[in-house]
This record gives structure tokens, C-alpha cells and sequence, in this order.
């Protein structure tokens, strides 16, 4: 047979294991996830970089935090700071002159930013792999016969201290009401005397500021920090996708739901099945509610 | 009374209608001298074959310029894809250069500075295997407007069928495989294409690049099963032959054993540059049908397009079905080109080649295709010779440390700049090169 099946286990801490593996994987998914619905849902651009700034950041992560040995949160700060600016560097630099081209242009200039992105890391870090931080505590514990790593569970409380932190600063800030009004209508907003191009420049720095933290977070899980980590970002689009790319609980959803059954799908039927399986249930999402489970309709008049 | 002359009453050029033989004749020219120059041998008649080069060249391309028909035409004539006497000198004058250029490769000249000459052969061809590709990718993505991703699927689908039908069943018939990939590209593509009936846009995109990963777990699947990791072998005993019943063609002189293998620069060109060609022809002609039309009326509005009577459904499903088609016949071609196609083969970084091929070219024109993907193999080419020879270059070490990064870098950044600044890229550059040129011409004229 042209495709083999792998072994199914009933096996209940076996499938308990898969259960955690997915959602700590859910949760690294979720916090990229989170990087693209920022972007998409402000400024309708689909960041395909976005694994490129997650690689960025867990490379600045090594900078600062191993090489430079700061002090932990002065260096969360520093790195964050770093990816700030690098956004506002995007938005400033390219994606202001891109506003109102069309939609495959952006795409592919994203695209640009990636490839031009992996060879200045392959230039100034070289191609070597490093081993993958151990800032977060180490450790873990049992439940049912299957293990819990500490870092999974701080991810998680990261991830989900991130999700309402975002909820809070869309309903309550001015600047997130900006970026909703922007979102809704960038013209109607501008007349209501919203910049939007400084809207722009706020998201794509919170952007950044999520990659970078997504990136020390992933540099934690990771096998070893290497130039194919940014996989993560493709990875990531199923659970962005089925969560609905214009809602933040959606991507903490999609991740979750994505993550779950790729470790399903690779514990029972192989590696090789993780990324069409995935791809599978963004494909199915898709053809039943074409924006995802909970993104916005955009209605289209001719 | 007194005639005023209104721009209403303005005269027109004289109808004029060169005979057939006049305007065959420089195409004839083109297609036989590059023969005849290639057939004389000997070290001390190369500058003159290079003087008879260029100024055939130049008579070749004047005699098409002025041997067209002008004036008032007929809607045969007005409707041919050579049209004006620019299109056809410029045809006349590829034509010959598309025949000259093997026969320039592969003389033993050598350029001063060390020109990596014989190295290039190698990158022509694969310009062209590229161009076929990407002028595929570009009716589709471009032109048809049906966005997708999964390009690089249908490469690794002809690589499947040249595997299938051109090594396992035949034992390296490549023209039994090529017809065969364009079958099953076809089929696959329009498959493949279902999806662009209920996705737009960005979703679309996502749908094809899952459909990408799902080809990829086909393909490896497909060679963990029959050959292993080393992958598939198009060489060697597989190499594609001339088959023996056409061994009485001119210019096919068999080996020792009396077959006719497909190897070196110099036999692969004269097969790929035909298949590039017709492709690239057939692509051409199907934009300019009623089929072709539909494409683009459903790209810019397919709500009005199916008040037009455009079947949208079947316009979208065609353009999926012709695009991959090509593109699977160009995934074989490399296949059996390149000789042997592993697991790694194709990934991610290969659809962003593409994407990169596309770019630099001109979205959305076909002859971008063709511009895109000679400077995306001639770059690093190019490239690597100023890394060596030229002074200015030489004594940076950075840039000899990290050439392919560089290479890579480059790329990027071009695509960038190009979207930000001239989004017609390549092509655009051209066809502004080219009014500059006709404006100062006429301007001198007047």
C-alpha cells in the first residue's frame, strides 16, 4: 500500500501523554497564531514572515540572555525592546508603501522580508545549531503516568496572560479602539481623524514584541535553536486559520484544537502525517465556514 | 471652398502587403544560418562566424521589421500574435538567437576574465525548464487570478510520473512520461483547483498550500516505497534516448552502441528549448482565446463575468487544469534534466523561488516569467565570477564567505525593493526601455 498506517494504542496514559504534547504544542501555536491574527486583523496583510520573527527573536533571545548573560527580565526587556523597534523598522520602512496594493503583492513582499530575514541570521549566526535555552525552570511532575513540563504550563500562563491582556487593551485603550476603528474602516477612521498609518506602526511593533516572546518561549520547547525553526510559523497557520484570522480567543482555540491533533496524528499514524493532517482540518474549517470559526464575514458588494 | 484639414480626415499609412515569400524569408534566414555556422569548423573561422552572427542578426531582424503588413489590415491579419513590425522583428531575431546560442556555447571560445562560458550552458537550460514553469505559475496566479501555492505540488507530481511511467515502466521513456504529466497535472490541478469554487483570496491561498504538504506526504511516501533514500535515478540507464526509428534525422549520429542518449548541454537544449517554446506559445495563445478571455473577466469580477456567460466554475477549473498541466510536464523535464530528485527536493524554499522568479520578472506577464527565472539562476552565476575575478570585488572577504547567503539575501531584497518600486518588475523595466526607445526614434524622425 502507497500510504501505511501506523499502530493505534488504546493505551490510555499513552493517549493522555499525546493529550499534553498537544496542548503545550496548541500553546506555542497559539502564541504565533496570535502574531498573525494581530496583523491580519488591523491591517489585512497575511504575515508569512511571521516564522522569520519568531526565528529573529529566539536568535536575539541567545544574544542577549546566553552570550551577553543579562539579567533575566532585563533582557526579556532589552530583547522586546529590540523587536519593537524592528516592527516599527517593517512598518516604516516597507509596509507603509504597500498600503492599498493588491493583496498578492503584499504577500509575496512578506515573503521578501522572510528570505531577506534567514540569510542575515545565516550571515551573522551561521549555520551551526545551539542548544535550546534552559532559562525557565527545567522540571517536571507527573499526572496518570504521563509527564508535565513546567515550561509547557508557563507557556500556557503566558500565552494566556497575553490573549487577555490583548482582550483588555482592544476594549478598553483608546489606541485599541483606533485599531478596531481602523480595522472596521480604514477611510470612515481617518475622516474621524485616526491616523491610521500610525495605527499601522503600533501593530506591527506589538507584532514583533509577540514574535520575540513567542521566539523565547519556542527557543525553551525546541530541539535546538537552528535556521529551520522557523517552520513554526507555517506550522501555525492551520490553528490561525481554524480559529478564524481575525480573532484573538480564535487563535487560542484554533491553536489548541490544531496542536491536540497533530500529536494525535503523530503519535498513531507518524511525523509524516502531522502537517497534512493539519492542513486537513484547516481544509475541512474552511469549506464549512469559509472565515474560520469565529472571523469576521466580509460582506462584498459588485 | 476651402478644405480644413481635421484630425477626422487624417492620413493613414498606405495599406501595405509584403508576398509570403517576404514574409517567411527572415524567419528562413533565422532557422537555417545557425546551422550552417555551427556545421563550419576550425579555430580561425570564429570571428568570422561572430562578424556573420551580428549582422545577420541585425538583417534578420530589419527585413521582419519591414516585410509587415501596414495599413488597413485585414481582421486575420489584425488579430496575429506577431502583429506590429516590432513583435516581429523581435520574433525573428529570437528565433535566430534561440539557434545561434548552443552552437556560441559550445565552441571552445573563452572569454577574457575567465567568463565562466561552459558553465552557463548548464544555467540556460535550466532557465528554460524555469521559464516553462513560471510562465505556468503566471497564467494561473497572475493572470487567471486564482491564487495558490501549490506549485511546487505539481512539480513533484511530474517527478512522480516521470518516476512511474518514465523509470519503472519504461525504463527512461521521457516522451512517453511528458505526455503523461500533463495528463495527470491536468486532472490533479483541476482537483486541486475545487476549492477556488467556494475561496478567495487569502483562504484560497491556505486550501493550495495544504494541498501542497498533502502532495509532498504522497511523494515521500511514493519513494520511501520504490527507491528508497537515495532517491530517484533519471540518469544512467534511465537517461532518455532518441528513439532508433528516428536515428535517420539529420544532425543524430548514435554512440558506440547504437542508441542515441539525451546527455550534455549541448543534446539537452535542442529538447528542452522546443518544449519551452511550444509551451510557452501555447500559453501565449491561450490568453488571447475565448477561454483566455474568460480568465481574466473572472479574475477581475467573477459575479459579472457569470452575468457575461462565462461559466465561472469551468473558467476556473480550466485555468487550474492548463496551468498545472505545464507545470507537470516542466517538474518531469527537470526530473529527467537534473538526473535524480530526492526527499529533499522540494520544499518550502522551492515555492518561494518561484515566488521570487515571479516577482523580479513581472507579476502577471508571461514573458516576466521568462526575464524572472534568468536572473534567478544567472544572478548567483554572474555572481560567483565577480567574487573571483573582478578587482573591486575580489578583496572583500565578506562577500567571498558568504556567497550563497548573499545570493539569498540579494534576492530578497530585490523582491522587496521591486514590489515597493516597480511592481511590473523586470518586464515593466522593458517595456519602458522600449517606449523610451520608440519615443526618441520617432522624436528624431519627425
Amino acid at each position: 500500500m502507497l500510504l501505511a498506517f501506523g499502530n493505534f494504542t488504546a493505551d490510555p496514559s499513552v493517549n493522555l501523554q499525546f493529550l499534553i504534547g498537544g496542548l503545550a504544542l496548541g500553546a506555542i501555536y497559539a502564541v504565533v497564531a496570535l502574531g498573525f491574527v494581530l496583523v491580519y486583523k488591523s491591517t489585512d496583510v497575511l504575515n508569512l514572515a511571521h516564522g522569520e520573527f519568531l526565528m529573529l527573536g529566539a536568535y536575539f533571545a541567545l544574544t542577549f540572555l546566553v552570550s551577553e548573560n543579562l539579567n533575566f527580565f532585563l533582557g526579556v526587556f532589552v530583547l522586546l525592546l529590540v523587536m519593537l523597534v524592528f516592527g516599527l523598522l517593517v512598518h516604516y520602512g516597507i509596509m507603509r508603501r504597500m498600503v492599498g496594493q493588491g493583496f498578492f503583492a503584499i504577500v509575496l513582499i512578506t515573503l521578501g522580508i522572510a528570505t531577506i530575514i534567514r540569510a542575515l541570521l545565516l550571515i551573522f549566526y551561521g549555520p551551526t545549531e545551539r542548544a535550546r535555552l534552559d532559562l525557565l525552570p527545567q522540571g517536571s511532575f507527573e499526572i496518570g503516568g504521563a509527564t508535565v513540563r513546567h515550561v509547557d504550563i508557563i507557556i500556557f500562563a503566558v500565552v494566556a496572560a497575553c490573549v487577555l491582556l490583548f482582550f483588555a487593551f482592544f476594549k478598553y485603550t483608546r489606541l485599541g479602539l483606533h485599531m478596531r476603528a481602523v480595522a472596521d474602516d480604514i477611510e470612515a477612521a481617518a475622516a474621524m481623524g485616526i491616523d491610521p498609518d500610525k495605527v499601522y506602526a503600533m501593530t506591527w511593533a506589538a507584532a514583533m514584541v509577540m514574535a520575540g516572546l513567542g521566539g523565547l518561549l519556542f527557543g525553551h520547547v525546541t530541539g535546538a535553536i537552528d535556521r529551520s525553526i522557523e517552520a513554526i510559523g507555517l506550522r501555525a497557520f492551520p490553528a490561525a486559520v481554524v480559529g478564524g484570522l481575525t480573532s484573538l480567543g480564535g487563535s487560542i482555540v484554533g491553536g489548541l484544537v490544531v496542536g491536540i491533533i497533530e500529536q494525535f496524528a503523530n503519535g498513531h499514524l507518524g511525523t509524516k502525517w502531522r502537517e497534512p493532517v493539519a492542513f486537513s482540518v484547516m481544509f475541512i474549517v474552511l469549506l464549512v465556514r469559509p472565515n474560520g470559526l469565529w472571523g469576521r464575514k466580509d460582506l462584498e458588494r459588485v | 471652398m476651402t478644405t480644413v484639414e481635421s484630425p477626422a480626415t487624417r492620413q493613414y499609412p498606405p495599406t501595405y502587403r509584403p508576398s509570403t515569400l517576404q514574409r517567411i524569408l527572415p524567419f528562413a534566414i533565422a532557422a537555417v544560418v545557425p546551422f550552417v555556422l555551427g556545421a563550419t569548423t576550425g579555430d580561425v573561422v570564429f570571428w568570422w562566424k561572430a562578424l556573420i552572427t551580428v549582422v545577420v542578426l541585425a538583417v534578420v531582424a530589419r527585413l521582419a521589421w519591414k516585410w509587415t503588413p501596414r495599413g488597413e489590415l485585414t481582421h486575420r491579419e489584425d488579430m496575429r500574435l506577431w502583429r506590429t513590425p516590432g513583435d516581429r522583428s523581435w520574433a525573428a531575431a529570437t528565433t535566430f538567437g534561440l539557434l545561434v546560442l548552443p552552437f556560441i556555447l559550445a565552441s571552445d571560445f573563452t572569454p577574457p576574465m575567465d567568463f565562466p562560458w561552459a558553465t552557463w550552458f548548464a544555467v540556460v537550460n535550466l532557465v528554460l525548464i524555469f521559464a516553462m514553469g513560471a510562465a505556468a505559475f503566471n497564467l494561473l496566479v497572475g493572470y487567471s487570478g486564482q491564487i495558490s501555492l501549490a506549485h511546487v505540488a505539481f512539480l513533484a507530481l511530474g517527478s512522480i510520473v516521470g518516476g512511474i511511467v518514465g523509470v519503472q515502466w519504461s525504463g527512461g521513456n521521457m516522451w512517453l512520461a511528458l505526455p503523461a504529466a500533463a495528463v495527470a497535472g491536468a486532472v490533479v490541478g483541476a482537483i486541486s483547483g475545487l476549492p477556488a469554487l467556494r475561496l478567495k483570496h487569502l483562504y484560497l491561498l491556505l486550501a493550495t498550500f495544504g494541498f501542497h504538504f498533502v502532495m509532498m506526504l504522497v511523494w515521500r511516501e511514493y519513494l520511501q516505497e520504490y527507491f528508497g533514500f537515495v532517491g530517484i535515478r533519471f540518469k544512467g540507464e534511465n537517461s532518455p534516448r532518441i528513439a532508433s526509428w528516428l536515428h535517420w534525422l539529420p544532425g543524430i549520429d548514435p554512440d558506440q552502441n547504437g542508441e542515441f542518449v539525451i546527455t550534455g548541454q549541448f543534446r539537452w537544449y535542442w529538447v528542452i528549448m522546443p518544449i519551452t517554446v511550444l509551451s510557452i506559445l501555447f500559453m501565449v495563445n491561450v490568453v488571447r482565446t475565448r477561454e483566455g478571455r474568460a480568465f481574466a473577466a473572472v479574475r477581475d469580477r467573477d459575479v459579472s463575468a457569470s452575468l457575461l456567460g462565462i461559466n465561472v466554475a469551468r473558467s476556473k477549473l480550466m485555468a487550474f487544469a492548463v496551468s498545472s498541466a505545464v507545470v507537470a510536464m516542466s517538474g518531469t523535464l527537470a526530473s529527467f534534466y537534473i538526473g535524480s530528485r530526492g526527499e529533499d527536493s522540494f520544499n518550502v524554499q522551492t515555492v518561494l523561488n518561484y515566488a521570487i522568479i515571479i516577482v523580479v520578472g513581472g507579476f502577471s506577464s508571461i514573458q516576466g516569467a521568462i526575464f524572472g527565472s534568468a536572473f534567478f539562476w544567472f544572478l548567483p552565476e554572474w555572481f560567483k565570477w565577480a567574487r573571483e575575478e573582478l578587482w573591486f570585488v575580489r578583496d572583500i572577504d565578506f562577500l567571498s564567505d558568504y556567497p550563497s547567503e548573499i545570493d539569498l539575501a540579494i534576492k530578497g531584497f530585490l523582491v522587496v525593493v521591486i514590489l515597493m518600486f516597480k511592481p511590473d518588475g523586470l518586464a515593466g523595466m522593458w517595456r519602458d526601455c522600449k517606449g523610451w526607445l520608440g519615443r526618441r526614434l520617432a522624436g528624431s524622425s519627425r
